[in-house]
């Protein structure tokens, strides 16, 4: 329990400074919905003079996308790159540290076995990344309910928001496997930083023409927000995909954790 | 000069992997072109009537992407997010892995004035910045040059497109110099300068979507090479004179802070 306490301790300035950037770019980028929406209905009218089947083929994607949650979804993009480093920052940097700041032997000479420092040490990321995620949620609620025009559906619009916890989970679990891939890591940043804009980058790519393989690679992908928007609820082949990810890494984390060479000066 | 050469050889197997990266990204990114190219003409004449905030949203900008060269356009904010990514992190690095790694005690004994010692870390940093633009470069002309129409000209507008990556990774890597050279948290250095990367991203997103604070646009490097505009109508001279101006301005804060500095053993 004194890790855990610890751990929460330690990473107290951090979390609080992700969770208020988090809500800053809700915060920011929501404030142009209002006139966002105005330009939207001055296209609209254009539409109206084209084909009927141009229309349809843009038309139906214009009205998901300009309304509230359309919005909420794009701009939802950042929230999750954001929230992605955050969570393998934490997962990576909270196994690892001891190592780097050579206080390796002091934790291990407690009398705590391995397994429970990797218990205490993921629930307290698991912690943080809750508080982070609760506060958001409030935050983007508010925000959203501020500038809306018109009345949106609740429900779809939190499970858009759980979606980040649920992305975040995964690429916790990445940081658990990294820290322990690489264990003379010097640094966290470089690693968390290239793995997560490169999935960044491939979701883009796969995004851009809807190719179905191409979304397993990515945790980008697996909540995808139109879906979301037009069944009110997750697909779940991208759910059992996101949780076996999870599940891998972390039991991977458990075994190597228990029997790893610890560095000690 | 030992100093220039040893870093030089010390980030040699990251500048690899980023070169690795980099060539997938551009290869993996146009070839998706092929699939759009048949569908975009019709796409396309419709993109150009939309509101400019709706472009951003499709991150169409003013693109004519049923041409490489305007696909390439779309796909260059990402690689040029790859290259932000990787000088903010080396500019800061560079100089403040002495601290982290607590060489810079055997660094500081050397019979070599502080000055130097940052002019051949930050010759040895914009090396590899050349190195890391000739391999985006190459490949890029390489990779568009195969879609591209007999007689059509792809060479110029990515040159005018490398410049503008070129004057942004020299802005960030002089924003991680001065970070790690002037301010007094040397183990924050690289976060730090990856933060102030990532705040300027989210602010060129906001800049688009909003289409009516232009005038922030200097505040963000990412769109002093705007694609769309860039291969419009090349670089503008107002963005290389402020990116000229900022870069200079960290580097000779960095210089000053530098020399007068306490550094931690």
């Amino acid at each position: 329990m004194n890790i855990f306490w610890y751990e929460l301790k330690a990473y107290r300035g951090t979390t609080l400074l992700w969770t208020a950037s988090l809500a800053g770019i809700v915060l920011l980028m929501m404030a142009m919905f209002p006139s966002f929406a105005k330009d939207a209905d001055a296209f609209r009218e254009v539409l109206q003079s084209m084909p009927e089947a141009v229309m349809k083929a843009v038309g139906l994607q214009l009205d998901s996308i300009t309304s509230l949650i359309g919005f909420y979804s794009y701009i939802f993009t950042y929230v999750t790159l954001c929230g992605s480093i955050q969570a393998m920052h934490l997962g990576t940097s909270i196994l690892s540290k001891e190592g780097r700041e050579k206080t390796a032997d002091f934790l291990l000479a407690k009398p705590v076995t391995r397994g429970a420092v990797f218990a205490a040490k993921s629930l307290a990321a698991l912690t943080l990344l809750l508080l982070t995620n609760a506060v958001f949620f409030g935050a983007a609620g508010l925000i959203a309910t501020a500038v809306k025009i018109a009345s949106f559906d609740f429900g779809i619009f939190a499970l858009i928001t759980l979606s980040l916890l649920l992305i975040q989970l995964v690429f916790l679990a990445i940081g658990f496997a990294a820290a322990l891939l690489l264990p003379r890591m010097k640094t966290v940043l470089p690693v968390t930083l290239g793995t997560v804009f490169a999935f960044f980058i491939i979701s883009f790519i796969g995004a851009s023409t809807g190719d179905g393989k191409l979304r397993y690679l990515t945790p980008f992908q697996y909540f995808d927000r139109s879906y979301i928007a037009a069944h009110g609820g997750y697909e779940p082949e991208f759910l059992i995909a996101s949780a076996v990810i999870a599940a891998v890494c972390l039991t991977y984390g458990i075994v190597r954790y228990a029997k790893r060479d610890v560095q000690a000066t | 000069m030992n100093l220039f050469r040893r870093e030089m050889k010390a980030s040699r197997k990251s500048l690899l992997i980023w070169i690795v990266g980099i060539i997938a990204m551009v290869a993996g990114g146009m070839g998706k072109y092929a699939g759009m190219a048949e569908s975009g003409d019709s796409m396309n004449e419709l993109m150009a009537d939309l509101p400019k905030t709706l472009q951003a949203v499709f991150g169409v900008a003013d693109l004519d992407i049923s041409t490489p060269i305007g696909y390439y356009g779309v796909l260059f904010l990402y690689l040029l997010l790859m290259a932000a990514v990787h000088a903010s992190m080396l500019g800061a690095n560079i100089l403040s892995k002495e601290e982290r790694d607590k060489t810079s005690e055997f660094l500081l004994a050397k019979p070599i004035s502080r000055d130097r010692l940052l002019t051949a870390k930050l010759l040895a940093g914009l090396v590899h910045l050349i190195v890391f633009n000739a391999a985006m470069w190459a490949s890029s002309v390489l990779v568009v040059g195969q879609y591209a129409a007999e007689g059509e000209s792809v060479a110029a507008p990515i040159a005018e497109l490398m410049l503008g990556m070129l004057l942004v990774q020299f802005v960030f890597l002089s924003a991680g110099f001065a970070v790690a050279g002037a301010g007094g948290r040397p183990k924050r250095a690289v976060a730090i300068s990856a933060g102030v990367m990532l705040l300027t991203f989210l602010l060129s997103v906001a800049v688009e979507v909003s289409g009516s604070i232009d005038f922030l646009r200097f505040l963000s490097p990412f769109q002093y090479a705007d694609a769309a505009e860039v291969i419009e109508s090349g670089l503008g001279l107002g963005f290389v004179l402020t990116g000229v101006a900022i870069a200079a301005l960290c580097l000779f804060a960095a210089f000053v802070g530098y020399r007068r500095r306490d550094i931690q053993v």
